[in-house]
């Protein structure tokens, strides 16, 4: 299968989707780790895939949402956005909002 | 390696800017974007637009942290009024 198609099977099937560097208990990036640690907060645990075990999916991820940069976020297939994004959304609740049915 | 003038070169001329700052260390970087392009979209198009302009800057064995905050003027009067 496609790299494409497999990101898109990926972000449709599971609800929340975070790409990553490393995983939630290992992330191997600041940004990563920032990423994965709001979610965890939300009470939110995304299917996560670690883009460092592989290089086709880790130059696929940044043409599939035209974004140059790791992490990523999906919620229902939606892009949501990386870390900066995550953050300031998380600050003004409206990523709590969009998250809204999904925590654990 | 990456200086942040020149990221800020780049962003100065694919786009028109009332205020811009770029900081980092030649692998990490941070940028405020203050532009009336913005007005309308989306956190996501916002960045999208930044990441546009700087194309292959952004390939990851050059930067590899770049993060952005994007106001529109508006925004950026408001938050430092």
């Amino acid at each position: 299968m496609d790299i494409q198609e497999v990101i898109k099977e990926q972000v449709t099937t599971h609800p929340v989707v975070l790409y990553m560097k490393g995983t939630p208990q290992f992330p191997q990036c600041g940004f990563s780790a920032t990423a994965a640690q709001i979610l965890k907060v939300c009470g939110v645990k995304p299917f996560s895939v670690n883009i460092l075990e592989d290089a086709a999916m880790r130059q696929g991820i940044k043409d599939f949402a035209n974004w140059p940069t790791i992490p990523q976020l999906y919620i229902r297939g939606q892009f949501v956005g990386g870390c900066d994004i995550m953050k300031e959304m998380y600050q003004s609740g409206e990523l709590q909002k969009l998250l809204e049915g999904l925590a654990e | 390696m990456v200086y942040p003038e020149d990221i800020k070169n780049h962003i100065a001329q694919g786009m028109v800017c009332t205020h811009l700052q770029v900081d980092g260390d030649g692998r990490h970087f941070q940028a405020l974007v203050v532009s009336a392009e913005f007005a309308g979209l989306s956190r996501v198009q916002r960045h999208q637009r930044v990441y546009a302009v700087l194309g292959a800057q952004m390939r990851d064995e050059l930067v590899h942290a770049f993060s952005m905050t994007t106001l529109t003027p508006e925004e950026w009067q408001v938050k430092n009024g």
